[in-house]
């Protein structure tokens, strides 16, 4: 009777199993097969949006516009609309201009173009308004085109924030000179501070001169005029190698200025390296432009004495701000201006936290 | 359920478990097949943008160069050419999408979509200006269109680089999802392949445990040991019904087994018992015949006499007390152990001297004996017994006519001892009731010395062993009787060898 049960028991068991077998194998390839199948489906439907603007600038690589661009896409997504950083997916290097072309011919909802005061692009920006897209110049304008608004930074406020980092330098030159006792700063023959502002021949002189008399205005509130001695120096800017040539003859020169403004971040990297190449760390003072991570790491190791840099992250969300104001109410004003940011040894490591959490 | 189960037979049972098995394995692969065709048609779709892209391009070219061709040639062929490229080049642009998501390929499809019907516009408007002659507009118009063919060229090819960056990483992302496939059917299979055996072999195991257990017991019974415990029977299958059956076998064997030793003990003990009661019958018979038997005193008697009557002179009387007293002597003495015939025989010539004193001489005496034949030994005190029989109960009342005559002889290897005589004879049923012992004699009231026919014949069988050693012949009433005694004499050689 016992052995009756046992093998009916092993029986049933042994039918129980092989549907529990059969269940779980069956079950497991095609939960496998779900997954994969999802797993590679699984990019193939993105969000999509209402408007789609075009953000054209002459160099999508720098970190400068990578920047801008970062904050422009942040607000965008925020009002449902997609930025593109246009001409960045195309094979070819094209030019703002025909960039231009293309994204009216595209016919996008708007665009963001880096202004370059030339008449091309104001005709351009003509045509695009012609078909209804509104325009917005960011960080340089083209004043007498149909853009709806310009977003930027004021030349003569940069200008003023340089004047008074000079103002700074000039003071820290000194101590130095005092504690090393180089006489040549102090005594009767007081050294004259030779300030050397580098011009970008290709940029707009307009304004490059509102720069310049904003720092000459900071800096005669402080100093008197027989104290210092500013010039300009026009870098050849048609080539990424005559920039280094040009900043590098004024190296050569008998008397090399203390301090360096630098209004573009080329010019600041370049100038930084000249100054490292001919060992005259701490007797020249830079004024950089922007805040790209070489210009940041030099600050922390102290070549570079402080840098000024457009808050691109505003620059970018005032531009599609405009954009979308514009495209809702058909109006929106025409000057919108960006923060400026000073960065010096006592922010920089703070700034650059910020920056790696940004980009996180 | 459980009942129902253990029914089927046997070999349902058994196809049902490969056929289960099987149907399993086929489900597993057919599973993993629609896996492994749903992953390759993927990988054959997965260029398949890349083509359609190529398409487009190729479309594009036509159309430019068949407008250019019209330009140049402005001939009918050539503008009808210019149409046929437009309405395949518009209908590739209507197929794509004009979707703005945040996939930079959908993003650029929209942007060619535009950028074509912007550029199939003004393809459209040069045309029209070179057939309304138009110079300058066409001119114009035909650079622009040349730069937008441009711009929409260089758009999809980076477009087909993107698409085609991303099909190879989605490729990629499927061949090792194949590869990792296969591994998995692989693995699949093989775990298939050996869960199903295991369960054919335990569910065969189940299911042929009874008959294993069958043939164990089965070996053990053919190895004599008929007491194994016999498995219950597990159901109403093949295996069941062996198993009652064998069941039944055993119980029937074992009972017919327990049933014939029985009965042999019984017979053993039986024949045993049989032999005890001979020995003890002829232990007894032995004793009472000796008791029978006593005659020291007689002969002592007679001896003295014998010696009385010599002494007187009286040398008949003499004689006869003698031969009395020899009688007696031989009587006392040859009981307890065979003799030889020549002993019974003078015995025999004792006796009828004696009786022919007391009978004055009626009986006729007549003997013929093989002289050869006379140290046969047989056992003693039996021809006298037989010849005062005759005497007694056959020629006692006929005076002077009795006739007794004794004979021994040999035939082949048996010694036969005969004594007729021609008295009353004997009827067929007294003759079988003395020869089958059952004759009730009155020893006491003959005057016989006092052994009877029975006991003679008992003795004689007891001696020879068997049944037919007398044999008593009478033809009828007043014919005479033959009392015949055979035994053999190879028996009898053999006792002396032994002796």
């Amino acid at each position: 009777m016992k052995k009756k049960t046992i093998s009916g028991k092993k029986l049933f068991l042994y039918l129980i199993l092989t549907a529990i077998f059969s269940v779980a194998v069956l079950s497991v390839a095609v939960i496998y097969f779900r997954i994969y199948t999802a797993e590679v489906s699984d990019d193939s439907y993105g969000r999509t949006f209402s408007h789609y603007y075009a953000m054209i600038t002459d160099d999508y690589k720098s970190s400068f516009w990578q920047s801008v661009y970062r904050g422009a896409s942040e607000e965008a997504l925020e009002d449902g609309v997609f930025v593109e950083l246009f001409g960045s997916n195309l094979t070819y290097n094209y030019s703002p201009e025909e960039l231009m072309e293309m994204a009216i011919s595209a016919r996008v909802d708007g665009i963001l173009v880096a202004g370059n005061g030339r008449e091309e692009m104001t005709e351009l920006i003509g045509r695009a308004s012609a078909r209804g897209i509104p325009v917005v110049t960011m960080y340089s304008d083209n004043e007498d085109s149909a853009r709806c608004s310009f977003v930027g930074v004021n030349g003569y406020n940069i200008g003023s924030e340089y004047g008074r980092q000079v103002i700074r330098a000039r003071e820290e030159l000194l101590r130095l000179a005092e504690a090393t006792g180089n006489d040549a700063w102090t005594g009767r023959n007081k050294r004259v501070t030779s300030i050397a502002v580098l011009f970008d021949d290709n940029g707009s002189v307009y304004d490059q001169n509102v720069i310049l008399s904003g720092i000459m205005d900071a800096m005669s509130t402080e100093m008197k005029n027989s104290e210092f001695d500013i010039r300009t120096v026009t870098v050849d800017s048609t080539n990424p190698f005559s920039v280094e040539e040009s900043i590098h003859s004024v190296f050569m020169e008998d008397q090399v200025p203390d301090i360096f403004v630098c209004l573009s971040e080329l010019d600041t990297t370049v100038v930084y390296q000249a100054v490292v190449d001919f060992n005259m760390v701490g007797k020249i003072k830079i004024l950089g432009y922007y805040d790209s991570d070489k210009i940041l790491d030099a600050i922390s190791r102290n070549v570079v004495f402080s840098t000024l840099t457009v808050n691109t992250d505003e620059l970018g969300r005032f531009g599609v701000k405009a954009l979308v104001e514009y495209s809702e109410y058909g109006n929106t004003s025409q000057y919108v201006t960006a923060d400026v940011i000073i960065i010096d040894r006592s922010n920089v490591a703070n700034y650059m936290k910020k920056v790696e959490e940004d980009e996180e | 359920m459980k009942n129902k189960i253990k029914s089927i037979p046997l070999s349902i049972k058994i196809s049902g478990i490969f056929i289960m098995a099987n149907i399993f394995s086929l489900v597993v692969i057919v599973v993993l097949l629609l896996g492994i065709n749903s992953l390759s048609r993927r990988m054959e779709e997965s260029y398949q943008d890349n083509l359609h892209l190529n398409e487009a391009i190729e479309a594009l070219d036509n159309l430019q160069r068949a407008m250019t061709e019209y330009l140049n040639s402005k001939s009918t062929d050539s503008l009808s050419d210019y149409y046929s490229r437009e309405q395949a080049f518009s209908g590739t642009v209507k197929e794509l999408n004009a979707l703005i998501t945040d996939r930079t390929p959908d993003r650029m499809e929209r942007n060619i979509k535009y950028m074509s019907e912007d550029y199939l516009e003004r393809v459209a408007e040069t045309i029209e200006a070179k057939r309304g002659r138009n110079i300058e507009k066409y001119r114009s118009s035909y650079e622009e269109t040349n730069r937008q063919y441009e711009y929409i060229k260089a758009y999809m090819r980076s477009l087909n680089e993107e698409r085609f960056a991303e099909n190879s990483v989605r490729y990629t992302t499927l061949a090792r999802n194949f590869r990792r496939f296969e591994y998995l059917a692989m693995s699949v299979m093989v775990v298939v392949l050996l869960g199903s055996a295991s369960i054919i072999t335990g569910l065969t195991g189940t299911i042929i445990y009874p008959l294993r257990e069958l043939a164990r017991t089965a070996d053990e019974v053919s190895n004599a040991n008929f007491d194994v415990e016999i498995p219950e029977s597990t159901g109403n299958d093949e295996v069941g019904r062996l198993n009652s059956a064998f069941r039944k076998m055993l119980i029937s064997i074992r009972d017919y087994i327990d049933r014939l030793r029985t009965s042999m003990e019984n017979e053993q003990i039986m024949q045993k018992r049989e032999l005890m009661m001979e020995t003890h019958l002829k232990d007894a018979q032995l004793k009472y015949l000796q008791a029978q038997i006593n005659p020291h005193f007689l002969f002592n008697t007679l001896n003295a006499g014998a010696q009385l009557a010599m002494m007187e002179g009286a040398d008949r009387t003499y004689e006869y007390v003698q031969t009395v007293a020899d009688f007696f002597r031989y009587n006392v003495q040859k009981l307890d152990a065979p003799v030889t015939i020549e002993e019974e025989v003078n015995l025999v010539d004792t006796y009828i001297s004696i009786l022919n004193v007391r009978f004055s001489g009626d009986i006729h005496y007549d003997r013929q004996v093989d002289k050869r034949l006379l140290n046969v030994r047989m056992p003693g005190m039996i021809l006298q017994p037989i010849v005062e029989n005759a005497v007694n109960h056959g020629i006692r009342e006929m005076g002077d006519q009795g006739h007794i005559e004794l004979q021994v002889y040999r035939d082949e290897d048996r010694v036969f001892i005969s004594v007729r005589d021609n008295g009353k004879g004997m009827s067929p049923e007294d003759i079988e009731k003395v020869v089958g012992c059952r004759w009730e004699s009155d020893a006491k009231k003959s005057d016989s010395n006092g052994i009877a026919m029975d006991n003679v014949i008992s003795r004689l069988k007891l001696y020879a062993g068997r049944e037919d050693v007398v044999e008593i012949r009478s033809a009828g009433p007043d014919q005479g009787t033959e009392v015949i005694i055979n035994f053999s004499l190879d028996k009898e050689a053999e006792r002396e060898d032994g002796e």
